[in-house]
């Protein structure tokens, strides 16, 4: 039996089957250091830990269109802003309960994804990065012109979130771990949506769009649909943005937010657990290490970016003079 | 009178803002035509000619000169670093990386050597008077601007039409594999795209700093405003590059003054009209982002 593959093909075989072994335990890894994490940091670290988690979310909501999809999409931070205002709209209403609130976002970026998809989805290449560049920008710009609901450049601020049995979470760590339990639950339900056939029918139309057609498959409502989820997942991550900071501006839902979640989704080369360390790996250089540099944040952040960009080629060329050697 | 000749002052303005656009865009575009990347670092070579003509010139024709040249040499070998730079990547996203990772660091410094606050360029003296237009004064540099600007675009234009150099463009641009097969070598034209594309850049950012000044987040406007124009414009045109920069001018100013609630919707609005009207009849852009 184990003389019917080559040496190399059962290397590689033992290798993926270590890689699958592998991938719960550091899963179950990160959580766990994830779930510690206030028992050994401060409380302003702590702060960012659940920044890093909001960018997260957007993170992969970016990731469902770029990575999977095939849609190179700059504009999520608008549905982002949907959810994150609703949720502040709704604390200031009085529904300080945190899972309502995080439904209400989800749904409120639900629908405007299913609003602005018609007309976002007639481009394609970079026409949709422009197109949802605008979406992005128009929503941004409403944001701080719209002063009667959303406050203008000013801003909602919003009281603390409130949990079933638990009360108000005023402090840093709750308010960390209730962030962290559902990012958790939407980390789950996108790896449930990546798995369905919808998931791997939006990865056929990012790969072959005419073949999925001639298939049979409607690309537009398929896309549609993967864009609704996606709208979903990003305003559901608003909804965790006011609860980390009680706070939302148009800053939150800004150019420099957009840039840094596709840049994100880019550092994670198309994998959904890619784009939250890249999330995670952007929080940490621009606002942990880069804190005490003095506003040297940002070119810590183009450090990290090159430093990927150039891994790749290099460690892909690694692999080749490897796999050329250790050929019989 | 009063108000036609404020109308007819924002409209030239406008104009001369739209050929300031036009010289950085028109870099962006070849660029993004030849070697189908969306250069993020382009606002960047705007601001460093903007800086460029804040330390040399200081209100001579000649030291003006004298920066012009210096952006061009500059321009051309930072164009041309970034083609090698970008080598060995592969992929849109991965350029957006290196391309955004280098305008961070470029921008850092900028900040770090001239400080957070923004520095005024002088005109050259002689340019620095004012000339009577509909009843208000009107810079007279702006004026000379639009006029040097319109040169170039009119001269680039004959260069890409008629020359070979410019056919060697527009076949790279066309069918960059045809070309490939038909004895043109790419990787030449790519870094000669990225050199030329690149100098003009520099040269926008020495001759718009009177009227666009440098300071921090000024690389963030001409990159956006750039960018909308590039893809108004269409990769690799200069009629429809210079058409998409004075719309995009007069949007900014004409717009502004016509509807001030309604003016910083207006520029994306009409983004999102153009595209969306536009929609799948336009071809792809050689490569588009996937």
């Amino acid at each position: 039996m184990t003389d019917l593959i080559t040496a190399p093909a059962r290397r590689a075989v033992v290798a993926a089957t270590a890689q699958r072994r592998a991938r719960p335990i550091a899963l179950v890894g990160a959580v766990v250091a994830a779930a510690g994490l206030p028992a050994v940091v401060d409380r302003y670290t702590i702060t960012l830990a659940g920044a890093a988690l909001v960018l997260a979310g957007l993170a992969m909501s970016t990731q469902l269109l770029v990575g999977t999809a095939g849609l190179p999409a700059f504009g999520q931070p608008a549905y982002f802003g949907a959810g994150a205002y609703t949720a502040a709209l709704a604390a200031q209403a009085g529904i300080t309960n945190g899972p309502a609130q995080l439904a209400a976002a989800a749904g409120a970026g639900a629908v405007a994804a299913v609003l602005t998809a018609p007309v976002v989805l007639r481009t394609r290449g970079t026409a949709f990065l422009m197109v949802t560049f605008a979406v992005q920008s128009l929503t941004a710009t409403a944001a701080s012109r719209w002063r009667t609901v959303t406050g203008g450049d000013d801003g909602l601020h919003t009281p603390p979130i409130t949990v079933p049995a638990a009360g108000a979470l005023t402090s840093p760590a709750h308010v960390y771990w209730y962030t962290l339990a559902a990012f958790l639950c939407l980390c789950a339900a996108v790896a449930v949506l990546l798995r369905s056939p919808l998931g791997l029918r939006l990865a056929g139309c990012a790969g072959q769009p005419p073949r999925m057609s001639a298939l049979g498959h409607p690309v537009n409502t398929l896309l549609g649909a993967g864009y609704t989820a996606a709208g979903a997942v990003a305003g559901a991550s608003g909804a965790l943005l006011v609860a980390v900071h009680q706070y939302v501006s148009p800053a939150d839902i800004g150019f420099e937010t957009a840039a840094v979640t596709l840049l994100a989704a880019a550092l994670g080369a198309g994998t959904m657990t890619g784009a939250i360390a890249g999330a995670v790996a952007v929080v940490a250089c621009r606002d942990w290490i880069g804190a005490p540099t003095a506003g040297h944040g940002h070119a810590l952040l183009g450090l990290l970016f090159l430093t990927v960009a150039y891994t790749r080629p290099v460690t892909a060329h690694a692999r080749q003079l490897f796999a050329r050697r250790s050929r019989p | 009178m009063g108000t036609v000749g404020m109308w007819v002052v924002t409209g030239v303005d406008g104009v001369a803002f739209g050929m300031l656009l036009f010289t950085a865009a028109i870099g962006l575009t070849l660029i993004f035509g030849v070697m189908g990347v969306l250069n993020l670092a382009h606002g960047v070579f705007y601001l460093a000619g903007a800086y460029l003509a804040y330390l040399i010139a200081d209100g001579s024709l000649l030291l003006l000169a004298g920066a012009f040249a210096a952006a061009v040499v500059l321009g051309a070998t930072a164009g041309a670093g970034l083609a090698v730079a970008l080598a060995p990547v592969r992929g849109h996203l991965d350029q957006a990386l290196v391309t955004l990772g280098l305008a961070f660091l470029a921008a850092d410094v900028f900040t770090t050597v001239f400080g957070a606050g923004p520095q005024l360029a002088e005109p050259p003296e002689v340019l620095a008077g004012h000339v009577m237009l509909g009843g208000y004064g009107y810079p007279v540099y702006r004026l000379v601007f639009i006029a040097v600007a319109g040169l170039l675009a009119v001269v680039l234009h004959l260069v890409v039409r008629h020359t070979t150099a410019g056919i060697l463009l527009r076949a790279t641009v066309a069918d960059p594999a045809m070309s490939a097969a038909m004895g043109v070598r790419p990787g030449r034209v790519q870094t000669a795209a990225m050199a030329v594309g690149g100098s003009l850049a520099v040269v926008a950012g020495v001759l718009g700093a009177p009227v666009l000044g440098p300071a921090p987040g000024v690389d963030a406007t001409v990159l956006v405003l750039a960018l909308i124009i590039v893809v108004l414009g269409g990769a690799g045109s200069v009629p429809g590059t210079a058409a998409g920069a004075l719309l995009v001018g007069q949007v900014q100013t004409t717009g502004t003054l016509l509807a001030s609630a309604a003016a910083p919707f207006v520029l994306f609005a009409a983004l999102l009209v153009v595209l969306v009207v536009r929609g799948r009849r336009q071809p792809q852009a050689a490569g588009s982002p996937a």
